[in-house]
């Protein structure tokens, strides 16, 4: 019975601190970021208050929605393509190869640079060497980045990029952590290819592939450096990301408080989505 | 047994090895934009698919020497290995323990169920709103410094590194500590000996993660640090970057100075992360 | 075991918040050396390397005074933060546009109708920092120290060499566009993917065409942009025949770096823009002349506003030193040395020597035949420049201008029920 006590008081010793640092560094200035959404804070100076104007101006405002509207439809593409792409890299490079752990981080090397960087080296590449491809392919030269209809992919494409690494790492730890003996048995039952992946590999790694759809998700919907090095909302405002409007607005401009609510939204939407995510996959997760 | 064996001696896949290696033009074919770029001279500049592509005159240093010069590289450099560096040990440190003491109650705790939802949702925030906040909170707090950079650091990637960790010690038996505890270890005594070591592998991932994250992030020091009179790589990298003029060669050598520490980085961690999982097979 | 673990914790505890205070500690050292401590943060970073001189020069030659010259990137989030922060240093050194007035809003800076080298600055500077409250202030918040101009730069060797004249109206203009493209040479050079350069020929068009107080009087009620920028957006739609074929795929970079290898024989842009053409192509001989956006020649004015001034903040203890400070950057050979490192306009009377580019519209500033930029009059979130683009990109003039009424409104509506206070006010105390 002591021995109970000594380990759940040992426990609470390590989260009760941990929570204090998380709720003063997190929590408070959510809080604090909360009140000026009733504000029309400028981000300094004197402001009044408003009452939920910021909110109902939110829902009323065209470019709010068309930020969401652009900013799902790049997050789940991506999310999507990216998984597929670095299911399939993880799975290869978990393979009996050659010179394995030099292919492992070279295509780590996208992850390495920071996001803005990338997105000024893809510039030169929509900008001068894809449309010259797709001229001599297609005839029509035009730039992605110039287009309203094609703009989102070629963010989707950087995005993908840089992401594809980190997911491949996180999807090769779930595929070490499938003990040798499964494959050996399934060798036994005869097993092969996309079967053995299917019924044995798969259901193995799920709590990874849970991580990294979360992660996901997340991280594009939160997309921010990729629109400000490639194409900063353009062309005719058909990529602006939300983060990009609450950044933009918010702290260059004298949105503040508006934009506060925006964030407020914007925070309780991912909450949301993402504690779905968790449940639905756990759920799978269970079954197994 | 006999499958066994066979497994074992299994030879080197050579489609899939050469699959990988073509599809290393799409990591490599950036990279060589960039190097070259690096080299060239603003004037060598042109706005044609052949000028672009072609290489620089002369592999000629200077623009890196310059560049150098102009980020005062080993300064920011120091204080960019000191805020990643420090916020990597507190954040293997802290949040793994607090990723076990959830991971281990939070099917059967309320508390720690909540205090998990609690953490994890914390990464949905976005930094935007928190900023002028926090800009004000560490002014009174008298951590407007690189102090205050690497708390909030650790604060940032808790929620993250929290839900990796949770999410692999459901891969460790609990029966592992229950023999310790049997021999009369404390919990606290057991984490360190026995689960600690064992997460290895997750301590490389979120060693890599946190350290991109910071190394590469321009936003919180810029905010936090400014006026401080101490600069980050990417702080001083935006020296670059003006409204009136970008100088993307010198911008360029920068960047590919400022990746060379990271890589040498993650090399280690990924060997970490392969003796982790031969560790984990001998067991 | 319990006890073992307990004391582990709280030392680890302990241990961080010890070097937490030590490091604070060290923060509040003060440098406390008897001279009266100055800080000017200034929104330039291009001009840094003149700064640092003057800094120098200044401290060099002044006993009780020691001041520091920041020229940060990203200024204005760095002053925008520091003033959350209230960590406010006594100068800050900002455009003339619509952070000035939010600034001046906020009574944040300090009236400095007492500061006597005023009488020095150009009246028409002044009357564009005056404009630029959002109501009439009493006093005076900033002094202006140098100006920018934006019109079309051009090729000069070019233009020599095939003996193309300056237009004066936007028939000639146009004229000439076709002239130049019949020589098989692109007239413009378009930079619009980056949202920003939108603003350069649309502000130099609508100095031309527009009444300059046109947001005051929008702000009022007493006209619409609908009409007083439909002639603004046709023009706007009407130069891009004379650009590349798809303005939006390139950057200002890329702009500038055609311009420079001669790709194009002119660029509507501003001054500001030569330093980056010539890192291209550095023997490049840069002119530029005014837009002639107005079919009647005496209409066109040069699109002229304050791209520095200084301002004194409300909280600065050293109002006297900060005066010094003004005093030492308004002495004629330092204005000059930044005209000269800048291309810049001074805002000072007197005789200086102005950078070779702008050899065309030296005529407009002598007379004083300038107008401020409309852009700086327009909230940033509002994203004009955005929509210019947009507009530009979907080519509905009509749809355009509607939603540049409706958004104005919109983000807006403090400023204005701001200016009808003040309207009802003046009206009752009368």
């Amino acid at each position: 019975m002591r021995k109970m006590n000594n380990r759940k008081l040992t426990f609470l010793l390590i989260t009760i601190p941990i929570l204090a640092l998380f709720f003063c560094f997190n929590t408070l200035p959510l809080i604090k970021g909360v009140i000026y959404s009733f504000t029309n804070y400028k981000g300094y100076g004197a402001y009044d208050w408003v009452g939920i104007r910021n909110y109902v101006d939110l829902f009323q405002d065209v470019r709010v929605g068309k930020s969401y509207l652009f900013t799902f439809k790049l997050a789940i593409v991506t999310t999507i393509v990216v998984n597929i792409i670095s299911l399939l890299l993880a799975l290869g490079l978990n393979s009996k190869i050659k010179g394995k752990s030099a292919l492992r981080g070279l295509y780590f090397i996208p992850k390495i640079l920071g996001a803005l960087v990338v997105g000024y080296i893809f510039n030169y590449f929509f900008t001068y060497i894809l449309p010259v491809i797709a001229k001599a392919l297609t005839g029509n030269g035009a730039s992605m980045l110039s287009s309203t209809k094609w703009a989102w992919v070629a963010i989707m494409i950087v995005c993908a990029w840089q992401a594809i690494a980190m997911n491949t790492i996180i999807y090769i730890s779930g595929l070490q952590t499938v003990p040798e003996d499964v494959y050996e048995a399934g060798a036994i039952d005869g097993a092969t290819g996309f079967q053995k992946f299917k019924s044995l590999t798969f259901p193995l790694i799920l709590p990874f592939f849970t991580i990294n759809m979360v992660l996901c998700m997340k991280d594009f919907l939160m997309v921010f450096d990729q629109i400000m090095s490639l194409t900063k909302g353009g062309p005719a405002q058909s990529t602006e990301s939300i983060s990009y409007l609450i950044y933009n607005n918010g702290m260059s401009g004298g949105q503040f408080g508006f934009q506060s609510a925006n964030a407020v939204i914007f925070f309780i939407v991912i909450v949301f989505i993402s504690v779905f995510q968790m449940n639905f996959l756990g759920k799978k997760e269970e079954q197994l | 047994m006999m499958g066994a064996k066979v497994k074992v001696k299994e030879k080197t896949n050579w489609p899939v090895t050469i699959m990988l290696i073509v599809g290393l033009i799409t990591v490599a074919f950036p990279m060589y934009l960039t190097i070259v770029i690096a080299f060239k001279q603003p004037s060598e500049m042109t706005n044609s698919i052949s000028g672009i592509l072609s290489l620089p005159k002369s592999w000629s240093f200077a623009n890196f020497a310059e560049a150098m010069r102009v980020t005062d590289f080993w300064h920011s450099l120091g204080n960019s290995i000191l805020i990643t560096l420090a916020t990597v040990l507190i954040s293997i440190v802290i949040h793994s323990l607090i990723g076990y003491a959830i991971g281990r109650n939070k099917t059967h705790s309320k508390f720690y169920n909540f205090a998990y939802l609690y953490i994890v949702s914390g990464m949905f925030v976005p930094f935007a709103i928190l900023m002028m906040p926090l800009v004000k909170q560490t002014a009174q707090l008298r951590i407007a410094n690189w102090f205050g950079v690497i708390i909030l650091y650790v604060v940032f990637y808790m929620p993250m590194n929290v839900l990796l960790y949770t999410g692999y010690l459901k891969n460790i038996p609990v029966a592992l500590e229950e023999a310790a505890r049997v021999d009369g270890a404390s919990t606290w005594r057991t984490y360190w000996k026995i689960i600690f070591p064992i997460m290895k592998p997750m301590h490389a991932t979120v060693a890599v993660l946190t350290a991109l994250g910071t190394w590469n992030d321009v936003m919180t020091p810029l905010v936090i640090m400014s006026g401080s009179g101490k600069n980050t790589l990417p702080l001083a990298q935006l020296n670059f970057q003006t409204q009136f003029g970008t100088n993307y060669n010198l911008a360029f050598a920068s960047y590919l100075l400022a990746l060379l520490p990271i890589l040498i980085f993650y090399i280690i961690c990924q060997k970490q992360i392969l003796n982790g999982v031969v560790n984990g097979a001998v067991k | 075991m319990k006890r073992r673990s307990v004391r582990r914790l709280s030392l680890l505890t302990a241990g961080t918040m010890l070097a937490a205070l030590a490091l604070t500690g060290c923060q509040s050292g003060e440098k406390n050396s008897g001279k009266v401590e100055i800080e000017l943060v200034q929104y330039k970073p291009e001009a840094v390397e003149v700064f640092k001189e003057l800094e120098e020069e200044f401290n060099a030659s002044h006993d009780d005074i020691h001041l520091t010259i920041d020229s940060p990137n990203e200024a204005m989030t760095i002053l925008k933060t520091r003033f959350v922060r209230e960590d406010i240093p006594d100068i800050i050194g900002i455009g003339g546009d619509i952070n000035y007035s939010y600034f001046l809003d906020s009574d944040m800076l300090a009236d400095i109708s007492d500061y006597e080298g005023l009488s020095d600055i150009k009246p028409a500077y002044q009357d564009i920092l005056k404009a630029l409250e959002f109501v009439p202030e009493e006093g005076v918040y900033g002094v202006p120290y140098v100006a920018n101009a934006a019109g079309v730069l051009y090729n000069r060797e070019m233009f020599e060499e095939h003996g193309w004249e300056i237009p004066e109206n936007w028939e000639e203009f146009t004229a000439l566009c076709e002239e130049i493209e019949a020589a098989g040479i692109r007239p413009l050079s378009f930079g619009f993917k980056d949202t920003w350069t939108c603003l350069a020929p649309w502000n130099a068009l609508a100095v031309d065409l527009a009444p300059a107080d046109v947001c005051s009087q929008v702000n009022k009620g007493e006209t619409k942009f609908k009409d007083e920028y439909r002639e603004v957006s046709e023009k706007m739609l009407e130069l891009l025949d004379y650009g590349p074929e798809d303005p939006f795929a390139y950057g200002y970079n890329d702009a500038c770096t055609a311009f420079a290898n001669g790709e194009s024989a002119m660029y509507t842009i501003g001054s500001y823009a030569v330093p980056q053409i010539k890192s291209v192509n550095p023997d490049m001989y840069i002119d530029s002349f005014v837009m002639p956006g107005s079919s009647e020649a005496d209409e066109n004015v040069l699109n002229s506003g304050v791209d520095l001034q200084f301002c004194v903040m409300e909280d600065s203890e050293n109002k006297e030193a900060a005066y010094e400070v003004l005093d030492f950057l308004l002495k004629d050979e330092n204005v000059q040395k930044y005209l000269d490192e800048q291309n810049a306009v001074p805002c000072k009377e007197g005789d200086f020597d102005l950078a070779p580019m702008l050899d065309g519209v030296k005529s407009f500033i002598e007379e004083g035949r300038m107008t401020d930029y409309q852009d700086h009059y327009y909230p940033s979130e509002m994203a004009v420049d955005a929509q210019i683009q947009t507009f530009l990109l979907k080519q509905d003039t009509d749809a355009f201008l509607k939603k540049f009424d409706t958004d104005w409104l919109r983000y807006n509506r403090d400023i204005i029920r701001k200016v009808e206070d003040y309207e009802a006010n003046k009206g009752s105390s009368k």
